[in-house]
């Protein structure tokens, strides 16, 4: 898939983040420029500290670079106050963690209700919302189970679910695969696929599994806090 | 945003069960501590409240109501005569001994009062005829203090300081602030009983005159040498404040109502505090995805005021058994819809109080902190 025509829907440009001072500091990320083009799955792979984690942070809006800007459909959000942040993020991001991060007490269905509505403290339709995005991910027969009944990836499914909620151009996932044995992992990566193809999101996926590569159209190589190579793989979207 | 809170709480029934315990404890102790004040505040302006005197005199300088210094007739005839009083009688309040059917004795306080004495009579009369308490001898008690003198029907005799009584009615629900259980009389048995000259007393009970304020009398009276007046209101006040802060009762009870506002205060902050850590994880990726902290304080709020409700309810049926229990005791745990809806709003305070470290820790709880670890 080709991006040189397409407008980023998000983007790194020179972006540096360096933590603590004088002796102690500690640069986790130097000089990074990273586009996302709705419609692809861009993984993002490194070894432990290369700094995968504070870019995807720092691209989500939940950290904010030393130099360097970031760009949200094409607006410059680096220079915006804190308390601006959480709308943009509220419509621009979805998150999916290695942890799935549910609510235990709440069922699927309300996991995901719950963070539409807070988002938007006056959705009445958070309940359809939800169970029209549970639906979605194929969990039509899961709307009333909590967490603790349902497998790995049909926890992550309920996550990815909540992630869509307010529906974001763009899904973050931190290891969304990494708790799941190969086939759910599987799964859970044709699912974001058919976002990023169908509905025309951009995911973003942190990963150490290579296996994960034939769902992508890019791959960011990230060492030593620095973004070393970003490759176009040739045949992706496979299942 | 109620129903999420609810789950939340309710998903570890043990940990709401202490909770609620907690603020159930602080409820009962917070009602039955104040009541209990109250119900003796009660007792001790008892008399005062029920008479219908405008104004009080008494000695100089006398500040107990239930150990008031003796005046004479001489004091009660410059009372009478003051422009604006209307009405003036006398009244005996003393401790005389009261010889029991088993040959004991048992400490009484005994009110005597002027034949047809008008402004203060025996009130809530249960058995007998009021209205003979003239007759010489004549005494009324309450059912409440028969286990004590051991007195249950009209016409039973005894001996006060060894003066003849007999009693001709039974009140219910008037008790002393001292314990000692009430005797009424006229106010010449009322001497015999408890050993005071002919023309000694305590108090003068006042009318105003039509027209003229109780202060504006209380001021005329204050003017009489060796004698101080005060409207019934503020006589009310003085006989609670004097056993209230001077004896150290207020500040007993006070003291264990906070402690039991420090029990509740601890135990739901814990509790809440405990399961917003438990939570922290969820409530950062719903901030990660632009949840509002308004919202995530709106759950933890609400959790903490179902612990409230619940533990209203608990509490105060536990303080409603505690009061029927006490009154088997002769004590007054007095529930008044004041202390309830007080009461009711300190708890829902406590409890967001309570809650008070699990907002801050959600305030500054950093959304990005869902990527580590």
């Amino acid at each position: 898939m080709s991006n040189s025509h397409r407008p980023a829907v998000a983007s790194l440009a020179g972006v540096t983040k360096i933590y603590g001072d004088g002796d102690t500091q500690v640069t986790a990320l130097a000089d990074a420029d990273l586009s996302i083009y709705p419609g692809e799955i861009l993984l993002i792979e490194g070894p432990s500290g290369s700094g995968k984690t504070t870019l995807i942070s720092i691209l989500g809006l939940l950290l904010k670079p030393t130099r360097g800007d970031v760009y949200v459909r094409g607006e410059r959000v680096t220079g915006l106050p804190e308390r601006a942040l959480p709308p943009i993020r509220a419509s621009a991001f979805g998150f999916v963690f290695q942890g799935f991060n549910l609510f235990p007490a709440l069922t699927a269905l309300e996991n995901v209700a719950i963070a539409i509505r807070m988002k938007d403290p006056g959705n009445r339709d958070a309940d359809r919302q939800a169970r029209r995005l549970l639906s979605a991910v194929g969990l039509d027969n899961r709307l009333h189970h909590r967490p603790a009944d349902l497998s790995g990836g049909q926890k992550q499914r309920v996550a990815i679910a909540r992630a869509l909620g307010g529906d974001p151009a763009i899904i973050v996932g931190d290891e969304p695969t990494a708790a799941l044995d190969t086939k759910t992992a599987l799964g859970v990566m044709a699912l974001l696929r058919s976002l990023a193809t169908d509905a025309g999101r951009a995911v973003v996926v942190v990963t150490h599994d290579p296996r994960l590569e034939r769902f992508a159209d890019r791959v960011a190589r990230v060492e030593d806090g620095r973004v070393v190579a970003v490759d176009t793989i040739s045949q992706p979207h496979a299942a | 945003m109620w129903t999420l809170a609810r789950k939340i709480l309710l998903h570890d029934r043990i940990k709401f069960a202490v909770a609620a315990a907690g603020v159930s404890i602080s409820v009962m102790l917070v009602l039955v501590q104040i009541g209990l004040y109250l119900g003796f505040m009660q007792n001790a302006s008892n008399l005062i409240d029920h008479a219908e005197a405008d104004v009080w005199v008494t000695g100089e300088g006398s500040e107990n109501f239930d150990f008031s210094s003796p005046i004479d007739d001489r004091a009660f005839y410059q009372v009478a005569s003051t422009p604006g009083v209307a009405r003036a009688e006398r009244l005996l309040l003393a401790f005389g001994q009261f010889r029991l059917a088993d040959g004991g004795t048992q400490g009484v306080q005994v009110i005597g009062l002027d034949p047809g004495a008008r402004l203060l009579r025996p009130w809530n009369v249960v058995a007998g005829d009021v209205r003979r308490l003239g007759q010489p001898g004549a005494i009324v008690t309450d059912v409440s203090e028969a286990p004590k003198l051991k007195v249950g029907r009209v016409g039973e005799r005894r001996e006060i300081f060894g003066a003849r009584a007999e009693v001709v009615a039974l009140t219910s629900g008037i008790r002393s602030f001292t314990t000692s259980p009430f005797v009424w009389t006229d106010l010449d048995s009322a001497r015999a009983y408890t050993l005071y000259p002919a023309d000694r007393f305590n108090f003068v009970m006042v009318e105003a005159a039509p027209g003229v304020a109780p202060a504006e009398v209380a001021r005329r009276l204050n003017a009489l040498p060796n004698l101080d007046a005060y409207t019934g209101p503020r006589m009310s006040a003085r006989a609670r404040h004097y056993w209230s802060s001077r004896t150290g009762v207020g500040a007993g009870f006070f003291t264990t109502a906070a402690l039991g506002v420090v029990v509740g205060l601890v135990v739901v902050g814990q509790i809440l505090y405990n399961g917003t850590l438990e939570h922290l994880r969820e409530y950062g990726t719903l901030k990660a995805m632009g949840a509002r902290n308004g919202a995530i304080v709106r759950v933890i709020v609400y959790q903490a005021l179902i612990s409230a409700v619940v533990g209203f309810a608990l509490g105060g049926g536990l303080a409603i058994a505690a009061r029927g229990a006490m009154v088997a005791a002769n004590l007054t745990v007095l529930l008044t819809p004041t202390l309830v809806i007080g009461t009711a709003i300190l708890t829902a305070v406590m409890c967001c109080a309570a809650a008070l470290l699990s907002v801050v820790k959600v305030l500054r709880l950093d959304p990005a902190s869902v990527f580590k670890g």
